[in-house]
């Protein structure tokens, strides 16, 4: 069946690389002739605040830049806390992909809220959804540090889960990102491909 | 056909435009429209003034010079050079002038919400505002034309959803900038001296009076009747239950929540197309006004004696957050699904990076009990509850002069201190310094010189070493521009020299004169200072005081370890090394890895 489009949203805390995540992704529908709409939400602060990106593909015009909740197709996120921040988005049969990388917030680091008592991994495979958990620590390689390259990791996944070609892929990721990383790079794509070849045997 | 954002586009439309002249001041979420202007269109003269309140009137100059220009601020800075935005309304323009200004709308970068369009209602000067980044684009072109065509300064008002918003944009591949030059009158001046001209000279002839007539209240009306035929007015008639006023991003959020609606969906929001609205108002039975931040248009939309919905059935809205397509449907679409967001997800207070030279002032300041104002900077985040180090904190640039109200106000017998950054320094509170000199004060100034206006990505500033126009003998040192003032005590220390530091700031805040602190260390962020050897919490040792996590840096997390039992642990991947934390710790528990 003809793909007409999805609703993509891509989350996570400041410097993990979403909005290199979502100019990917876009580069590869826009090869594949879709109409698009990316709206970046990023909060105050340089580092450590949420950050939160609506993706729309679609092969009719986009309208909202926002996805309304109970639209959303997938959930790829990068961070276990802001994972449960969107899962109410999600349609009945929408996807989760969630890194079980976690960062205290301030808050609670500070005692002005208390932590969620359950454990958040356990949350998000309870709710209902597919559910795909990638744990960085359980995937660490020489070749890559994947804590600052969890989102090309999690791209790899995503490609694999969709059946794109990892070719094309790649030689976005060639075109786009700096000369000293394309290898580190590659090697996070590769690792990720081979997590969700593992998940979706 | 390309992918832009919209600040990218607003940045190509200038281009095409035919801008010379592109001056401003750094403000999310706009900022990044001077950055690609500067980037890809090196024909337009780029430069981040000192100020927004500068960065205008440079602007003005050149469009009174005939070339086009562009002013680029956010609304909080318009609020800076909304002065001279009243000199500039209603006077002779010769080449066309547009302000391009950020909205905040829904906080995201955490102003307190302001609304752009007040100033088109005070000043009478016309608003635009685009729905995505090919109007974003087109509605640049738009401004300048209508700037020339109504002899009045524009503004476009972009807001942080369209800046971050991607999407296509047609562009011509073939054009060939060229920068348009247009001289139409020989003198421009402020209203004062046309409203003087008008109620005594109307009907003379006499050239030196005929000079410096101009008729602006006539160039507005105009301008509203043909606000009806301008195609960026667009009225969509469809179903005839539901009509919608609306503009900017909310438009799309109401074609697709309501596709039945009949819509009148404006790009010039400001003055209104009055016979669309009516025509509007009599093709539907309920007529809602769907707009993003204040209820300005709603207002304006009453005033010509049109009855429409809009705050009473919106009431969180619109003043503090954005609307979103959920909004809309969960007032105006029976029976749509509710979905709430989880309860208890912990939310993100903002906090510094590791390593910021703010985190060792902040502490400082809290350990000794210093009482001290904050400024507009990366320091600020030193204000919210998990940090507590400042008392008092308000605009850009303010920090010097509160204090020295302050002190002032307290007869000096204590010292409230000031700090600011090195643009809220440069921006304007180098004239709370030089008031506060011959006015006798002793106060005490902490100046942190990171090299950079890191809150906004990290643009250069008078004292930065880089810059669109930088050259090294044109560089003002911090501290020479004090001395020349007549400040009494100046010292420069490094941040990570936390004895040093410790000592310098205490000794100013203890002498009974006025003083200078600089601090000094690149932003870490900007400038991605090499990390050194990360720091550990040696988990016997430690007691869990917290005295390390309420430094407020990045890297120190308070977590559950693998046994259940919360731990307080430093990110290794997070840690620059700085040390801040080791020094704060009183039971030795912080190493070196």
């Amino acid at each position: 069946m003809e793909d007409t489009g999805k609703n993509i949203i891509i989350a996570g805390v400041g410097g993990q690389g979403i909005l290199l995540f979502s100019n990917l992704l876009s580069k590869y529908y826009m090869k594949l002739g879709y109409e698009l709409k990316i709206s970046d939400v990023i909060g105050l602060g340089q580092r450590g605040g949420g950050v939160e990106s609506h993706f729309r593909y679609s092969k009719n015009p986009v309208l909202s830049p926002f996805i309304k909740s109970g639209d959303v197709d997938y959930l790829l996120s990068f961070e276990q806390t802001e994972t449960l921040r969107y899962l109410h988005c999600l349609k009945a049969d929408g996807v989760v992909f969630s890194s079980t990388f976690e960062l205290s917030t301030s808050s609670v680091n500070t005692r002005l809220e208390k932590d969620m008592s359950e454990s958040k991994t356990e949350i998000i495979k309870k709710s209902g959804k597919q559910t795909f958990i990638v744990d960085p620590d359980k995937n660490k390689s020489p070749e890559f540090d994947i804590s600052k390259m969890m989102n090309i990791v999690m791209l790899g996944f995503y490609a694999e889960f969709r059946g794109y070609s990892h070719d094309e892929m790649l030689q976005i990721v060639k075109e786009s990102v700096p000369e000293k990383f394309i290898a580190g790079n590659m090697k996070a794509y590769e690792k990720g491909v081979v997590i969700a070849r593992a998940e979706l045997a | 056909m390309k992918m832009m954002n919209g600040n990218e586009a607003v940045a190509r439309g200038a281009f095409e435009a035919g801008v010379k002249v592109a001056s401003g001041f750094p403000g999310t979420p706009s900022t990044e429209v001077m950055d690609y202007t500067q980037q890809r269109y090196p024909d337009i003269y780029c430069e981040w003034s000192t100020n927004e309140k500068v960065g205008l009137e440079v602007a003005i100059g050149a469009s009174f010079a005939g070339y086009r220009s562009l002013a680029i601020m956010k609304t909080v800075g318009l609020h800076v050079a909304a002065d001279a935005l009243g000199g500039a309304a209603g006077s002779q323009i010769n080449g066309g002038i547009v302000l391009v200004v950020g909205d905040d709308v829904g906080r995201i970068a955490g102003d307190d919400y302001n609304d752009v369009r007040h100033y088109g209602n005070m000043f009478n000067i016309p608003v635009l505002e685009p729905s995505d980044s090919q109007e974003a684009k087109d509605l640049m072109v738009k401004a300048f034309e209508i700037s020339e065509e109504y002899s009045t300064p524009v503004i476009l008002k972009i807001t942080s959803v369209i800046c971050k918003t991607t999407s296509r944009v047609v562009i011509d591949e073939n054009y060939t900038y060229e920068a348009k030059c247009r001289v139409k009158y020989p003198v421009s001046f402020s209203k004062v001296i046309m409203t003087t001209m008008m109620m005594n000279a109307k009907g003379s002839e006499h050239p030196k009076l005929v000079k410096c007539f101009h008729d602006f209240p006539a160039q507005m009306k105009r301008l509203a009747e043909d606000s009806n035929n301008l195609p960026i007015n667009k009225l969509e008639l469809k179903g005839k239950k539901i009509g919608v006023i609306t503009a900017g991003t909310p438009y799309y959020y109401v074609k697709e929540v309501l596709p039945e609606a009949s819509i009148l969906k404006l790009g010039l929001v400001m003055p209104l197309p009055e016979k669309m609205i009516r025509e509007l108002a009599q093709h539907v039975e309920t007529l809602y006004v769907i707009e993003d931040g204040h209820d300005i248009m709603e207002k304006n939309i009453k005033d010509l004696g049109i009855s429409v919905i809009g705050k009473a059935l919106f009431p969180k809205f619109p003043e503090m957050m954005r609307f979103t397509p959920d909004i809309i449907e969960e007032k105006l679409v029976p029976g749509a699904p509710q979905r709430t967001p989880m309860e208890g997800v912990p939310f993100r207070l903002p906090v510094s990076c590791a390593g910021c030279s703010h985190l060792f002032i902040a502490h400082i300041l809290k350990k000794h009990k210093i009482k001290a104002a904050a400024d507009v900077t990366c320091g600020l985040i030193g204000c919210f509850p998990h940090m507590e180090s400042y008392q008092l904190q308000k605009c850009m640039g303010s920090s010097i002069a509160l204090a020295h109200g302050y002190n002032v106000a307290k007869d000096h017998k204590e010292k409230f201190v000031a700090m600011i950054g090195d643009g809220g320094f440069w921006a304007t509170g180098i004239n709370g310094l030089m008031n506060l000199i011959f006015n006798d004060s002793q106060s005490t100034t902490i100046i942190v010189d990171n090299s950079c206006l890191a809150m906004t990505g990290g643009q250069h500033v008078a004292s930065s070493e880089f810059g669109f126009n930088y050259k090294p003998e044109n560089k003002l040192e911090i501290a020479k521009v004090c001395e020349a003032v007549g400040v009494k005590d100046i010292v420069t220390v490094d941040a990570y020299e936390f004895e040093g530091l410790e000592k310098a700031i205490l000794n100013a805040v203890n002498a009974p004169t006025n003083s200078v602190v600089i601090v000094k260390k690149p932003c870490v962020t900007r400038f991605k200072l090499p990390k050194s050897t990360p720091y550990f919490i040696v988990q016997d040792k430690c007691t869990q005081c917290r005295k390390c996590i309420n430094i407020g840096c990045l890297a120190i997390e308070s977590k559950k370890g693998k046994d259940g039992k919360v731990e307080i642990v430093i990110n290794e991947d997070l840690c620059v090394g700085c040390g801040l934390c080791s020094t704060a710790c009183k039971f030795d528990a912080i190493k070196l890895s």
